[in-house]
């Protein structure tokens, strides 16, 4: 369905014309001014993926020759995540397009008041919640498809996702200043531009064949249709800036420098400069070549290098940032807020180092997030305390308050994802084990606990290719014995053989086995074997982080007052 | 990865076996498998699109496996056996750029980013709470408990 080049413009074009709809809908009435300069600017965008469309990359085209089956789907893609993952994540990608709209409406109309930032925050988080549930569901599909026993590759494509995914987080928040103070209306605008700008740098990238990547699956000459076209958005973009920019530069004041403001400030410093790290090191290989005629590659060791300070950062500051008082806070405020989660951060740093916990990364990882844990628990459990005095009961205190503030705490359930992931990611880094080994049928080999006992190999005929299946039997003494399929399939259409990973998810050990070259007669293969740890971790965050995304979407109920 | 690639890759690696016996004749000494392994994650497969040596499922990367094992036993260290592959298929292959030269940048320029960011909101902090620092008005006298349970209600109510 949506296959290729061409299947993805119009997934795209489709996703757009979704959203362009519900955009009629529900704002015809409501936001009358803006209305007709968002229309016009979705369907501007529309129209050029329609463009697309019909010159460079019509989707019908009639092949010639007739393959006789068809010319077949990379089997890699075979998957029931290679169906939701490309809906989500253009979900994603087209719905910033809807904050873009509004952005540019504003400057067009000059209405640059907060109405158009009201409008825009819930589509943000829509497209928000779809862009990281593309990401996880992809990261999942790599894990389990893919075969290399990791989740995220730092493949230009995964950054193309990650780089709006970033942004439109930083907006995120900096537009909680802009309602609060009206300040950084700039920046907000910039953000937004930035956001979509980069989704559609994303599709360049991704559809132009310009970077070899793993899911480059595709190449064309479109190149030059996305480039102008980026060129034309950013041009204009900042053509309304400049006309704007006296009404912009709104006069910001603060009491502090400690507060809530300057956190986000620091928060939006992090993540576009993590943004742009990831920019940067996608584009490096493309200027080295260009400049030097070097061909470099800039990949995982790279990026998790420069990252992960900015990540640790931005960890702290979601400790602080919800909980520290606008304005200014005062010592009273930080004592009360702030005195029993950098406790629980201490201590729990010393339990950690003193469970044998080696790697400093991890123990500060971890010691981060007990602290950020603790603040969200810190706050829950008072405003539930508060409720309770009113006499309420618990499960109603809880649910109505996180129905009232479903922003607020649709956030913290976002950032509990986010500390569950990151968890799950410092763990998986540090304490996944692997080996490789040949073995001869029943013999045995022993993986961090785990003996797997090579049971033998079998052939068999699937409907569109041949499979060579080696059976496994792993046991750690302790718990029932399971049984791993992993296999060699063939496909006619396809050169090399595809690996079929087989594992067996857990909470804390996952056991995963490739099966690589094997005999003939079946009497012995090479199997790479992994404990990965933590890596469920990973998944179960991401549901959280839906579940809190979904919670902020909820149409706020506050009281009548 | 296209199928020319492919050919290439496999060329280069028949290359690369032609060459290794050289190494193989010399005394062997033990290694370490996580030494291997990290040094398998910093090289680029050379027939697929995006992953480590470490990492990737294919022939090609277990065949380079081993060609790093077989290094390390012939004695090389680290640095050695990154250069060995550096020679052969060029910068291209090291998945970190190394920190000389040009490619300094990549490196650098991130950072420089983290800093300017930081001196902008340290600048406009600056100017923004620059008179703003004496409290507006003066709090009429509340009782505590009555003050506590505004403030809640103001931090709560986002």
């Amino acid at each position: 369905m949506w296959g290729a080049l061409e299947g993805s413009i119009v997934l795209w074009a489709w996703m757009l014309s979704l959203y362009t709809l519900l955009l009629i809908l529900r704002h015809r009435e409501n936001a009358r001014d803006l209305y007709p300069w968002a229309l016009s600017v979705m369907l501007g965008v529309l129209s050029f993926f329609v463009l697309v469309m019909t010159l460079p990359a019509p989707p019908f085209e009639r092949l010639t020759p007739i393959p006789a089956n068809g010319r077949g789907l990379n089997p890699l893609l075979e998957d029931t995540g290679m169906i939701t993952h490309p809906v989500a994540l253009y979900l994603g990608f087209t719905g910033f397009t809807v904050p873009f709209a509004f952005a540019m409406a504003a400057l067009a109309t000059g209405r640059l008041s907060d109405a158009w930032i009201a409008t825009t925050r819930r589509w943000t988080i829509v497209a928000w919640y779809f862009l990281s549930l593309g990401l996880l569901i992809g990261g999942w599909w790599s894990y389990h498809v893919l075969g290399w026993g990791g989740y995220w590759a730092w493949d230009p494509v995964e950054n193309a996702a990650f780089m709006p995914w970033l942004t439109g987080t930083a907006f995120l928040h900096s537009v909680m200043i802009q309602e609060r103070r009206r300040m950084l209306k700039l920046w907000n605008v910039g953000l937004v531009v930035m956001t979509f700008a980069l989704t559609l740098f994303g599709t360049f990238l991704t559809r132009s064949g310009v970077i070899a990547s793993v899911h480059a699956f595709t190449q064309g000459t479109i190149g030059v249709f996305f480039l102008s076209f980026l060129a034309l958005v950013v041009l204009l973009a900042l053509a309304l800036l400049a006309f704007r920019w006296d009404d912009l530069r709104g006069q910001g004041s603060l009491d502090s420098v400690i507060s809530r403001e300057s956190t986000f400030l620091l928060n939006n410093v992090m993540l576009v400069a993590a943004a742009f790290t990831v920019f940067f090191g996608t584009v490096f290989p493309l200027v080295s070549e260009a400049l030097r005629g070097v061909k470099v590659s800039v990949g995982a060791p790279f990026f998790n290098q420069v990252n992960v300070p900015l990540f640790l950062a931005l960890i702290f500051l979601m400790g602080v940032g919800p909980l520290i008082a606008w304005r200014r806070a005062s010592v009273d405020n930080l004592k009360r807020n702030f005195l029993w989660p950098v406790l629980i951060g201490i201590v729990s740093a010393a339990v950690f180092f003193a469970l044998g916990i080696r790697s400093t990364l991890a123990v500060l990882t971890f010691a981060l997030t007990m602290f950020v844990a603790a603040t969200v628990a810190l706050d829950l459990v008072r405003a539930t305390r508060a409720r309770l005095r009113m006499q309420e009961r618990l499960i109603p205190a809880v649910g109505g308050l996180l129905l009232r503030h479903n922003r607020r705490y649709g956030g913290f359930l976002v950032h509990v994802g986010i500390l569950v992931i990151a968890v799950g990611v410092t763990g998986s880094h540090a304490w996944s084990v692997q080996t490789e080994t040949t073995l001869k049928t029943g013999e045995t080999a022993t993986l961090a606990g785990y003996s797997f006992r090579f049971d033998g190999l079998r052939a068999s005929e699937e409907s569109n290719h041949f499979k060579v299946t080696g059976a496994f039997t792993v046991t750690n003494g302790t718990t029932r014995a399971v049984t791993l399929l992993p296999a060699k399939k063939f496909y006619p259409q396809e050169q090399s053989p595809i690996a079929y990973v087989d594992y067996r998810l857990g909470l804390v050990d996952d056991l995963y086995l490739v099966l690589g070259d094997f005999a003939r007669d079946g009497s012995q293969a090479t199997v790479k074997m992994q404990v990965n740890r933590l890596v469920s971790w990973i998944w179960i965050g991401g549901l959280i982080l839906t579940l809190g995304a979904a919670l902020a979407i909820l149409p706020d109920r506050k009281p009548a007052r | 990865m296209t199928r020319a690639g492919r050919v290439l890759g496999s060329l280069a690696l028949a290359v690369l076996l032609l060459a290794a016996p050289v190494a193989a004749q010399q005394p062997a000494t033990p290694i370490s498998e996580s030494e291997a392994y990290e040094i398998a994650s910093q090289l680029r497969c050379v027939v697929c699109q995006n992953l480590s040596v470490a990492d990737s499922p294919s022939e090609m990367a277990s065949q380079m496996r081993e060609l790093v094992r077989e290094r390390l036993r012939a004695g090389e260290n680290r640095e050695q056996v990154m250069q060995y592959f550096v020679d052969r298929y060029g910068e291209w292959i090291l998945l970190a750029p190394r920190r000389s030269g040009f490619n300094l940048l990549v490196w650098v320029l991130p950072v420089v980013a983290v800093v300017v960011g930081l001196g902008i909101v340290a600048l406009l902090l600056r100017r923004w709470t620059r008179g703003a620092s004496s409290p507006a008005v003066a709090a009429p006298a509340l009782d505590p408990a009555m003050r506590e349970r505004i403030r809640r209600e103001v931090e709560r109510d986002e």
